[in-house]
């Protein structure tokens, strides 16, 4: 038979309250849980909105300045939304200090496709000639020409490479499907070349059920990059200023619109976390002191039997471990489950865009709140557990009779 | 094997200063089986932990095997006591979450542990008569049963001193003749106990017989 040891005397000691152990669990379940659940959903906004921005590849987004919250809206929660504004503006927009490239791009809102898809997508035509956003995602295609009926999907259109597209009777060719960045502006959008987009609107009159009304001398947004001893901030309200009728919103200000969103969230759920947390560590710390006081019989008889001081204190800490890593463990597995379940819940409730996190982020998350569990056990333990270890064995005997 | 010289403990009761143990000399040979008898609070329970290392002395050396147990700092002492000393109490202190072998094998778990060390633990298990009880778990065994699986843990670590403190309380008759019994084949074994009890045949069983009243020691 193996030896008697510190470990198996633990796990027997567990099991003695059933009730008990249960309970510590659950406590430590809830921190681990909330820990788990608020940092995924944080983490895959904020991802999704990095990769979105840099998929962006603008550093400021001019919009007509009555379509502000339109415009938001599309890059946020990316509700589509159509909104124009005169050509004019690109040159106005491209003689402002400290801008280095602009490219138009119109947008144009479809709710219906010709079969098989029904939803909200956004068709968002783009210049070949100056487009510095779109290009960059070509070279991932291994596409050297951009065709006049080719078309890029975001992941969120039910589609891929070689089948046709057709939107207001216009066939187009997928060249090319987006990874998911987690915005639905980008996910749920189909990028096709602006004079395309105007033609399409021009053809929508005799081959559309609903035709649209754009023309080439309208256009949505100007995407801006600064000059490299630029801030877009800086540049954008020098936009503001220099160009009539127009709304500069840096890429900055989209991540800074979503933190704001999450902020309250996750005011909420450190506050809720915060005195979860502080409870489980009373509680494990008034149970264990509870233990001691149960135990004091045994604990003298150990150390009449030879158990040293540290055995005792290591005994309680690892019975306190092993059961608030096991709380840990259940609680991300919790947490897990509802993050995972209601995803769609939690971004439409929101309004924010979510990526999932990278699996290497997901395990050291899972380590990292499993950790938090085992350290909160440990903690609370520290000081009935040194009481444990400095009784008197004499005294704990007869103080437990 | 044990000598005790001028031990004195004291406590405090309120504002009163007990005198538990009042300079006590007392000297056990190996292989000796002496008994002290003594009504409740007399002092006996607390001599017993003053020689056994499980509470300080006020003043005074006890010296086993040897070796001056007060003047080992706390882990040797735990682990003088582990080789040296066992105890056994008036109360069974079964841990309820281990089965009988486990319970017997208890004391392998604060100390190096020897080969053959769990054939050792059966054997006294099967001595005590509980070879069919090897796997039940405290809760159901009898009284009686509970003290002789205590008794067998006093044994296992093949201790040279076995300080008992009533070790036959509340037990029958028939109980109380057996476990005699072990002690006596352990005596004879080279064991040295140290008794103390209120039970005048217990007592009457030891070589040699004291008694205590009001911590004083006298020699019977």
């Amino acid at each position: 038979m193996k030896k008697l040891g510190l470990f198996y005397l633990a796990v027997r000691n567990i099991r003695r309250k059933l009730f008990r152990t249960v309970s510590i669990m659950m406590s430590v379940a809830v921190v681990a849980g909330t820990l788990f659940s608020a940092t995924m959903v944080i983490y895959s906004v904020k991802r999704s909105i990095a990769v979105g921005t840099e998929r962006l590849g603008a550093d400021i987004l001019v919009v007509p300045a009555d379509a502000e919250t339109k415009a938001r809206g599309v890059l946020v929660s990316g509700e589509p939304s159509t909104f124009y504004m005169d050509r004019s503006v690109l040159d106005k927009v491209k003689a402002v200090e400290g801008v280095a490239q602009v490219s138009p791009q119109v947008f144009i809102e479809s709710s219906s496709f010709s079969c098989c898809y029904v939803g909200n997508a956004m068709l968002v035509g783009f210049d070949p000639q100056t487009d510095f956003s779109v290009k960059s995602w070509l070279a991932d295609f291994s596409i050297k020409e951009f065709g006049p009926d080719d078309i890029i999907a975001g992941r969120g259109i039910p589609t891929m490479v070689g089948r046709t597209l057709k939107f207001y009777g216009h066939d187009f060719n997928v060249v090319g499907v987006l990874a998911q960045t987690g915005m639905t502006f980008l996910d749920s959008s189909a990028f096709i070349r602006m004079d395309a987009a105007y033609r399409m609107a021009e053809e929508s009159a005799k081959k559309a059920v609903k035709p649209i009304t754009v023309t080439p001398d309208q256009i949505s947004a100007v995407l801006v990059k600064v000059a490299p001893d630029y801030t877009p901030q800086r540049v954008a309200v020098k936009i503001n200023y220099a160009v009539d009728g127009v709304k500069s919103i840096p890429s900055d200000e989209v991540i800074a619109t979503v933190k704001d969103q999450l902020s309250k969230l996750l005011t909420y759920l450190l506050t809720i976390g915060g005195i979860v947390w502080v409870m489980a560590l009373l509680l494990i710390a008034v149970v264990f002191s509870m233990i001691v006081n149960e135990r004091q019989r045994e604990i003298g008889l150990f150390r009449a039997m030879g158990a040293k001081k540290g055995f005792m204190f290591k005994l309680l800490v690892t019975e306190a471990a092993l059961l608030t890593t096991a709380g840990g463990v259940v609680g991300v597995a919790l947490g897990g489950i509802m993050v995972f379940s209601f995803k769609n819940l939690i971004t439409t409730q929101l309004k924010v865009p979510y990526l999932w996190p990278s699996t290497a982020f997901i395990v050291e998350l899972l380590a990292g709140c499993i950790l938090v569990s085992l350290v909160t056990g440990v903690l609370a333990v520290l000081y009935p557990a040194a009481l444990s270890a400095r009784m008197e064995p004499y005294n704990a005997i007869r103080k437990g009779e | 094997m044990i000598d005790i010289a001028g031990l004195t403990k004291t406590y405090m009761d309120g504002d009163q200063k007990i005198t538990a143990v009042d300079n006590v000399t007392l000297s056990v040979a190996q292989g000796e089986f002496v008994s002290i008898i003594g009504h409740s609070g007399s002092g006996k329970t607390t001599l017993l932990s003053l020689a056994g290392g499980l509470t300080k002395p006020d003043s005074g050396r006890v010296v086993i095997d040897q070796t001056d147990i007060w003047s080992l700092p706390d882990d040797a002492l735990s682990e003088f006591r582990n080789k040296n000393v066992n105890f056994i109490f008036q109360f069974a202190s079964l841990v309820p979450t281990l089965t009988v072998f486990e319970n017997v094998m208890l004391p392998s778990a604060f100390g190096s542990c020897c080969e053959g060390l769990d054939e050792y633990a059966k054997s006294l298990i099967e001595m005590v008569g509980l070879a069919d009880k090897m796997k039940s778990y405290p809760s159901r065994l009898s009284g009686g049963q509970q003290r002789r699986v205590a008794i067998a843990r006093a044994f296992v670590n093949s201790p040279k001193v076995i300080l008992a403190d009533e070790p036959t309380g509340d037990l029958d008759e028939a109980t109380e003749a057996e476990i005699l019994d072990i002690f006596r084949k352990k005596n004879a074994d080279g064991v040295t106990f140290l008794i103390v009890t209120h039970n005048q045949s217990l007592a009457s069983a030891a070589r040699k017989r004291y008694a205590m009243t009001g911590g004083i020691l006298k020699e019977l």
